[in-house]
């Protein structure tokens, strides 16, 4: 079959099942009596086992499957949650997870069968109803024999059907509630036009009276009209099977229907035998039949494991992930889209009969459409804009997992509270934060928290609190990592750093504890004394700042002995346009990003004084840097010497510097486009390029290279 | 006519966009060609390679571009209203600009009417063409457009 078209969509949802069965699990490890989310969690599992069996990702239907049926004895209330069965469960999880990602990049889930999971949640099973294993777990090959040995050859073609596990448990099911089984085969009129339509009524008739618990032919290949002239049937009600039949032959164009009740402990056997069938012989008759998909599934297995991959080459043609990464766009925003651009078109319009109207339109309304257009575009602008922007909310959701296993494995008590996770970036951004984040969260976890006998001598409270709180600030945005744990301690970074040869005594002394914190952001600098899981091997916080500075946005920490710290990233909002001061030097212009200016100084040119032969100003008592424009740009320098120049302050952190240009055009929003690869500029202070409004192209300044 | 569809049935053909720099015929491979413009502003990029005259704005594009004469170490000429850029695509979405004289025509060459170039082997320099066509009777310079916008300099 060819799933294709549809493994986007099996993603897509596959994913948000996955996060919702997580989230809920969190939910139910606090309350293990919830039955909402114990229902929730069913439903999230069954909806997965059904995507994966219609892909035919046969292992992630396993595994769905042994899952759902764990919540199926919960929700009857034969079995409890214990923190056990919720380990248990949230490796499950992981295994889906990892099953979603090769099938993401390989189209295929492959070779794992995660049969360590599946035994343990039938141990759990086990253990938690208290049964002695009923049923051996078939999965592996669920779908093999068809053939029945006993040989009714004649028209109980149900007999024929091969149940699997979960439609005996259907059964089983329907059988507790006093419902009875049938089997039956409904033959059709042979000289009926319009089958499927036929077994269509035929369905609803048996649907009115009990249930479907399987067709063969399947009711996707019975509705595609993909079968002879009958069709097979197991029903569960709790009408007698007379009625059911006469139900069935109510339908015009049926021939005749052959049926009868089925005990439930005949089902059982017959599955029983079956199971050995599998065990015992791999190839009996019907194996002939099976060959074709037997050995799809077989060679892929194979081929994978000795790595030659002949037979499934075609499938794997690159390592790059086979489906694109899109962005869930709200109708609502498209639909504000569609508006706009058929304003647009509008606005075009009438321009047009504006030019071909000839000199009798008059000035004033040609300005009008001018202010128009430009108010359409504005609010275009804006509104693309808004389609790229994801709430932070798809990297958080996987958090609250994050700490809890943390809490486990760490052996201290702690609870996440999130705040603003509806702060809307750019999708580039947040992909990228995710990380950063993640070590954010570990570093406080590991490090910032006492551990609970700590917190308990100390007075505090044994629970120890982390807080993600995001929340927009201008045009930027802000995220806070913080804990109300030990903070840091500057005298104990001082040491270490003096110790390690980062920095020496003297420059101990005199540096403030700002300074010494910010050390921490050094590579492998790392004051947890023992080096854990989790964290402590000094790569946390230089990768999170590195990050974090190449996404434009900048890190930085608050924080007081004994009562927590505080790790603030802050983020641009988009990347793809900034808000930039145009200047102009010589005869070009340039753009300097509004996010690095400081402030803009008129400075007379006797107040230039020399350090080390180099141009500085004294700004408020704060030493300058000049740096001339036209030198580090290789222009001519501006022949008529002017009494005052205009000084664009540009910061970094805690450094400043002046840029000198010769005139300012003024603010603007513009759009970043890169330079292209074949362009080398060597000092790399040119960062990319923008269009103005005439069409020209005008270099954006990078002033965080001329600091 | 007769001629060309001879050709075609025997060779494989390759069409080439000639370009004129000072008295010699030059042909870019047409696949390569996305787009060929005026000459118009360029913004001058500090500190790049000297053969990039700088970036151009293609239609919300930045397309960067390189003086063909200067990248092969021929003097600069006066621009005049038959000069072209032309946007050459290698790869998907890394277009560059060629600034050349002028551009005249568009030919057919079939394999037989290509001879390899001639190596030779005094010089270092690397080759910016990978064959000589022949087209009645003129003969035209085949680029290999990898070396002419590869970062190598002429040494």
């Amino acid at each position: 079959m060819d799933v294709n078209q549809y493994l986007e969509i099996f993603l897509d949802e596959t994913n948000e099942h996955l996060q919702s069965l997580s989230d809920q699990l969190m939910i139910l490890e606090n309350e293990p009596e919830n039955e909402d989310t114990i229902n929730e969690i069913f439903r999230a599992a069954h909806s997965l086992k059904g995507m994966a069996g219609t892909m035919g990702y046969k292992r992630m239907q396993a595994l769905t499957h042994d899952m759902e049926n764990v919540f199926s004895e919960i929700r009857n209330g034969k079995m409890k949650v214990t923190s056990q069965l919720v380990d248990v469960l949230f490796q499950t999880l992981d295994a889906l997870e990892e099953y979603k990602n090769t099938i993401q990049e390989t189209q295929d889930e492959g070779t794992n069968d995660n049969a360590a999971i599946i035994q343990a949640l039938q141990k759990c099973l086990d253990e938690g109803t208290g049964a002695a294993p009923e049923e051996k777990p078939e999965e592996k090959k669920s779908e093999a024999p068809k053939a029945d040995a006993d040989g009714d050859n004649g028209e109980k073609k149900w007999k024929n059907i091969n149940l699997q596990e979960h439609e005996i448990n259907a059964l089983k099911e329907a059988e507790e509630k006093k419902m009875n089984i049938y089997g039956c085969t409904v033959f059709v009129q042979e000289s009926c036009i319009l089958k499927a339509a036929r077994a269509f009524l035929v369905f609803k008739a048996i649907e009115e009276l009990g249930e479907i618990i399987i067709s063969d032919p399947s009711t996707q290949d019975i509705e595609d009209e993909k079968f002879d002239f009958d069709f097979s049937l197991y029903i569960v009600s709790s009408e007698p099977y007379d009625k059911v039949a006469e139900a069935i032959k109510s339908v015009s164009e049926i021939d005749r229907v052959v049926g009868e009740e089925i005990p439930i402990e005949e089902i059982l056997d017959k599955d029983g035998q079956e199971t050995k069938a599998v065990e015992e012989g791999p190839a009996p008759a019907p194996a002939e039949e099976e060959a074709k998909p037997a050995v799809q599934e077989a060679a892929p297995a194979s081929a994978a494991a000795q790595n030659t991959g002949s037979a499934p080459a075609k499938k794997q043609t690159a390592n790059k992930p086979v489906v694109n990464r899109t962005v869930r766009v709200d109708i609502e925003k498209l639909d504000v889209l569609m508006n706009l651009v058929s304003e647009l078109i509008i606005a075009k319009n009438s321009l047009v009969s504006y030019s071909s109207g000839g000199q009798a339109s008059n000035n004033s309304s040609f300005n009008e459409q001018i202010e128009y257009l430009e108010s359409v575009t504005t609010n275009l602008h804006e509104s693309v804009m808004k389609v790229r922007m994801v709430p932070i909310e798809s990297i958080t959701t996987k958090f609250p997992r994050m700490i809890r296993d943390l809490s486990k494995k760490l052996n201290k008590k702690m609870e996440l509270y999130m705040s603003g996770e509806d702060t809307e970036l750019d999708r580039t951004v947040v992909d990228e934060i995710g990380d950063p984040l993640m070590h954010m969260l570990r570093n406080s976890a590991d490090h910032g928290l006492e551990s609970t006998e700590e917190r308990v001598a100390n007075g505090k409270d044994p629970v120890g609190s982390i807080f993600l709180d995001a929340y927009q600030d201008g045009n930027n945005v802000v995220i806070e990592v913080k804990d109300d744990g030990r903070g840091i301690d500057v005298e104990a970074v001082k040491r270490k750093a003096i110790e390690r040869g980062t920095i020496t005594s003297e420059q101990g002394e005199v540096m403030s504890s700002k300074e010494i914190i910010d050390l921490l952001f050094l590579p492998s600098f790392s004051t947890a004394k023992v080096v854990s899981d989790v964290s402590g091997r000094g790569v946390g916080l230089d990768v999170v700042k590195s990050k974090i500075e190449a996404l434009g946005g900048d890190v930085s920490v608050k924080t007081k002995l004994g009562e927590g710290s505080t790790f603030s990233i802050r983020l641009p909002l988009t990347l793809a346009i900034i808000q930039a001061l145009m200047v102009i030097v010589g005869d070009e212009k340039y753009a300097i990003s509004l996010g690095s200016i400081d402030t803009i100084e008129d400075i007379s040119v006797d107040e230039i004084k020399y350090v080390e032969a180099k141009e500085v100003i004294n700004l408020r008592g704060n030493v300058i840097p000049i740096v001339r424009l036209h030198e580090v740009l290789g222009l001519e320098a501006p022949e008529e010497n002017r009494d005052s120049m205009i000084v664009v302050i540009v910061k970094k952190g805690d450094q400043y510097a002046g840029l000198v240009v010769d005139e300012l055009i003024g603010q603007q929003e513009i759009v970043i486009k890169s330079l292209g690869k074949y362009i080398n500029c060597t000092s790399r202070m040119i960062s990319g390029a923008t269009i103005l409004g005439d069409g020209e192209v005008a270099l954006i300044i990078d002033a965080n290279c001329l600091i | 006519m007769d001629e060309i569809s001879l050709m075609n049935n025997e060779y494989n053909t390759t069409q080439y966009i000639v370009i004129n720099i000072g008295d010699e015929q030059y042909g870019i491979d047409i696949k390569y060609v996305d787009n060929i413009v005026r000459m118009q502003k360029i913004t001058r990029v500090p500190n790049c390679q000297e053969y990039f005259k700088g970036v151009i704005n293609l239609r919300g594009e930045v397309v960067p571009v390189m003086s063909f004469r200067m990248k092969v170490g021929l003097p600069e000429t006066e621009l005049t209203n038959k000069t072209r850029i032309i946007i050459i695509k290698l790869e998907p979405n890394a277009p560059v600009g060629i600034i050349v004289d002028a551009v005249r025509e568009v030919v057919t060459l079939g394999d037989n009417n290509v001879d390899e170039a001639a190596k030779s082997s005094t010089s270092n320099d690397p080759s910016y063409i990978n064959g000589i066509g022949k087209y009645g009777e003129t003969l035209i310079s085949l680029l290999d457009l990898n070396v002419v916008i590869s970062d190598k300099e002429k040494e």
